[in-house]
């Protein structure tokens, strides 16, 4: 049984094809797990998961609790709005102290980039980035793709369109890393205020016209404009944005071909989609939250070195 | 004292002994013979004899920080100047950016009597503005009587042009050199690392080149209007050096000067979130490196510095947000400069003993008999490793522990004192 390249998962940049084509495997079987009767296997009975939140987040943390629950694993919860660096306590203390407790992985959520990485080379313990600043989101962009490889049956050749904030979208950084590791087109679309200028390095195509961009996709992932992360206006206001960037049911019945629309979530309804498109049968978006419980469990389970005792 | 240096070879251009092999016999502080065959040894007299010697004039770092006053556990002004000894530098500009700031007389007297009979001659620079904020000219005649070699609001540049402009025409009266660190703030905004390829990769919030482009241009503009004099500190891009190359070319009193680890590193050394190469101005591409080595020798860059900016472990051992800009660098900047820079020994000799001292209005000293001794020894060609226990700086903050490096300082000579590096 092969198992994964890395002893972490804190990006998608550092782990292989095959690590992400392993993580899918083991994800179909959970998903199986996690729609029978009793949606419960006994595989991490003997690990404690702490899932640090340094930063809010409602489904991301429920999810991960819900995998490791549903893997047995004894689970705590520490969430802090504000960094623990910030109340005079360093991020390597907080974790060092919960880890004294006998824990064995920590599951981080944490407003700096960079900061699994930091974790992972300063103290001993199975690292799951559930999201780093403007970094990456890694489990986010494995749910994303498991959902494309569900609704088509493969990743490779699709097209995919990733709409909004690309400057503050850890979101978009991983997406962009896993689809082009397996095979995928990718294109970027929003103000040009929003778009790295630098972005075109990931291999990615850019457009600035949304309509041109549901054109060329065959699914088109609308991220949630983040205005916690904007410390500055970039554009002069969300109604603007939705005029150019908002996808409505009249902009998709006007294309030609039935496109697949994702969300990660929150949605933030009527700005950048409309309930009647978020609500269509297009949207895969509750597929990519049941999926997203699956594709954690798999993480979790490959990492805790599960597979080499099968 | 009374000191020989045996067949050590000179690199000074404005020596008549440059490019021989000489000995050297100082007394009380003095050169008293420079003799090509090995003469009598007087009785007492310290014998250096190291095979491959070169020895230059005292090295000059015209930006170092030494946060005294304020955070003397990073660095005091005596740790500072034992890690300038020991990186061949017997007079270094310290920078205004302390706590508080040099911007009164007091603090420019506060660091000259502290520092006074040291083997490195420490000049303090004064603040523009008070408190580096910015808002109103600091007194610069006053700070300049007391010994203010030239002004900078250090990190934090001046972004109000008016008030520049008024700073550079005030300071004409006494010949006061203003210092300029470009960083225009409203695009660098909480930027980490260079705008690029690699700040993309990592989500980290860039600092374009342009940040620092636009301010060398503008005051580039604020020069030539009042024909004033402007350092450019902390070069690093490429469209820096072709500003500053025109601004040269039509004649405006304009000079600069890089960092020498923007000569070594490129932005892909961040690419692990390593915060010991987060520096400001940050670690650019390797075009803008073939640039900055480009001006270095067709003398656009007047002068290689360290910047040494000392942080304690608690201000770097953190998520790359939250660290500290800057690293340490007085004890590899030769090292750095010699190994990376593409420059002849007599012209890095230029770079970093005599344009220092030159935009200063400072005097050179020169390897001749009767001349005050102000030497620096060292060996070009010297392969070592920077090792952490032999750092005499506090901080240990630099990317190049366990690097290998050529070029090693041997000591230095000045104010009747010697200092040797014992590793």
């Amino acid at each position: 049984m092969s198992k994964l390249s890395t002893p972490h998962l804190l990006g998608i940049k550092d782990i292989t094809t095959s690590d992400i084509e392993l993580i899918f495997k083991t994800a179909d079987n959970f998903k199986d797990v996690i729609n029978r009767p009793i949606k419960k296997v006994p595989s991490l009975r003997d690990i404690t998961i702490a899932n640090l939140f340094f930063e809010s987040s409602t489904r991301t943390r429920i999810s991960f609790e819900l995998a490791e629950k549903r893997l047995s694993a004894d689970v705590i919860n520490f969430s802090s709005a504000s960094s623990s660096v910030k109340k005079g306590e360093t991020l390597i203390d907080t974790v060092n102290n919960i880890l004294a407790m006998k824990v064995d992985m920590v599951v981080m959520r944490h407003p700096a980039p960079g900061a699994a990485h930091f974790l992972s080379k300063n103290v001993n313990a199975k690292i799951v980035n559930a999201g780093d600043g403007t970094h990456e989101h890694p489990t986010q962009a494995l749910l994303d793709a498991y959902s494309i490889r569900q609704k088509f049956g493969k990743v490779k050749g699709k097209k995919v369109a990733i709409v909004g904030d690309i400057l503050h979208s850890r979101v978009a950084i991983s997406n962009i890393y896993c689809l082009k590791k397996l095979g995928a087109e990718v294109m970027v679309c929003g103000p040009t205020t929003l778009i790295p200028k630098y972005i075109n390095a990931l291999g990615v195509k850019v457009e600035n016209n949304l309509r041109k961009a549901l054109e060329w996709c065959d699914v088109a992932n609308m991220l949630r404009i983040q205005l916690e992360r904007q410390d500055i206006k970039y554009f002069p206001s969300l109604r603007e944005y939705t005029m150019q960037f908002g996808l409505n049911r009249a902009l998709l019945d006007s294309l030609k071909k039935e496109i697949t629309i994702m969300h990660p979530g929150p949605i933030n309804r009527g700005v950048e989609i409309t309930s009647d498109v978020a609500d269509s049968k297009q949207s895969i978006i509750l597929e990519q939250v049941e999926n997203g419980v699956a594709i954690r469990m798999a993480v979790l389970y490959l990492l805790a070195g599960r597979q080499e005792e099968n | 004292m009374q000191l020989i240096i045996k067949s050590a070879k000179v690199v000074d251009p404005s020596s008549p002994h440059n490019g021989k092999t000489v000995s050297i016999f100082i007394e009380n502080g003095v050169i008293k013979q420079i003799a090509s065959s090995k003469s009598q040894v007087p009785n007492n007299t310290k014998i250096i004899d190291i095979e491959g010697l070169h020895i230059s004039p005292g090295f000059f770092d015209m930006q170092v920080n030494f946060r005294d006053p304020g955070h003397e556990y990073k660095e005091d002004l005596l740790s500072g100047c034992a890690s300038a000894s020991a990186g061949g530098f017997t007079g270094v500009a310290v920078m205004p950016g302390t706590h508080p700031p040099i911007h009164t007389k007091s603090e420019v007297e506060y660091v000259k009597r502290k520092t006074s009979g040291n083997i490195v001659d420490v000049f303090p620079v004064g603040a523009i503005t008070h408190n580096t904020d910015g808002k109103e000219l600091s007194e610069m005649y006053d700070m300049h009587s007391a010994g203010s070699i030239a002004f900078s609001d250090d990190k934090k540049p001046v972004s109000d042009a008016g008030l520049f402009l008024r700073a550079l025409l005030y300071a004409k009266n006494f010949k006061g050199l203003l210092l300029a660190h470009c960083d225009e703030k409203t695009i660098s905004l909480h930027g980490q690392m260079n705008e690029g390829k690699v700040s993309t990769s990592l989500g980290l919030k860039g600092i374009p080149a342009l940040a620092e482009e636009v301010m060398v241009a503008r005051n580039i503009f604020l020069c030539e209007y009042t024909s004033g004099k402007i350092h450019f500190q902390s070069i690093s891009t490429a469209k820096s050096v072709e500003l500053i190359r025109d601004a040269k070319k039509k004649g405006l009193k304009v000079t600069a000067s890089v960092n020498a680890h923007h000569l070594a590193l490129d932005d892909s050394s961040l690419k692990d979130f390593d915060t010991s190469c987060k520096v400001n101005p940050p670690l650019r591409t390797k075009q803008d490196i073939d640039a900055l080595k480009k001006g270095l020798s067709d003398g656009t860059i007047d002068a290689i510095t360290s910047d040494h900016s000392p942080e304690d472990e608690e201000n770097k051992k953190v998520e790359f947000d939250y660290a500290a800009f800057g690293m340490i660098g007085l004890e590899t900047c030769f090292a750095l400069a010699n190994t990376y820079s593409n420059l002849k020994l007599n012209d890095l000799v230029k770079k970093f003993v005599i344009r220092p001292r030159e935009i200063f209005g400072l005097s050179v000293p020169k390897i001749k008999e009767k001349e005050k001794a102000n030497l620096t020894l060292f060996l070009p060609n010297k392969e070592w490793k920077l090792e952490e226990k032999n750092i005499r700086s506090k901080s240990k903050n630099t990317p190049f522990i366990g690097k290998k490096l050529k070029g090693k300082i041997i000591g230095v000579v000045n104010n009747g004192k010697i200092e040797l590096v014992s590793n």
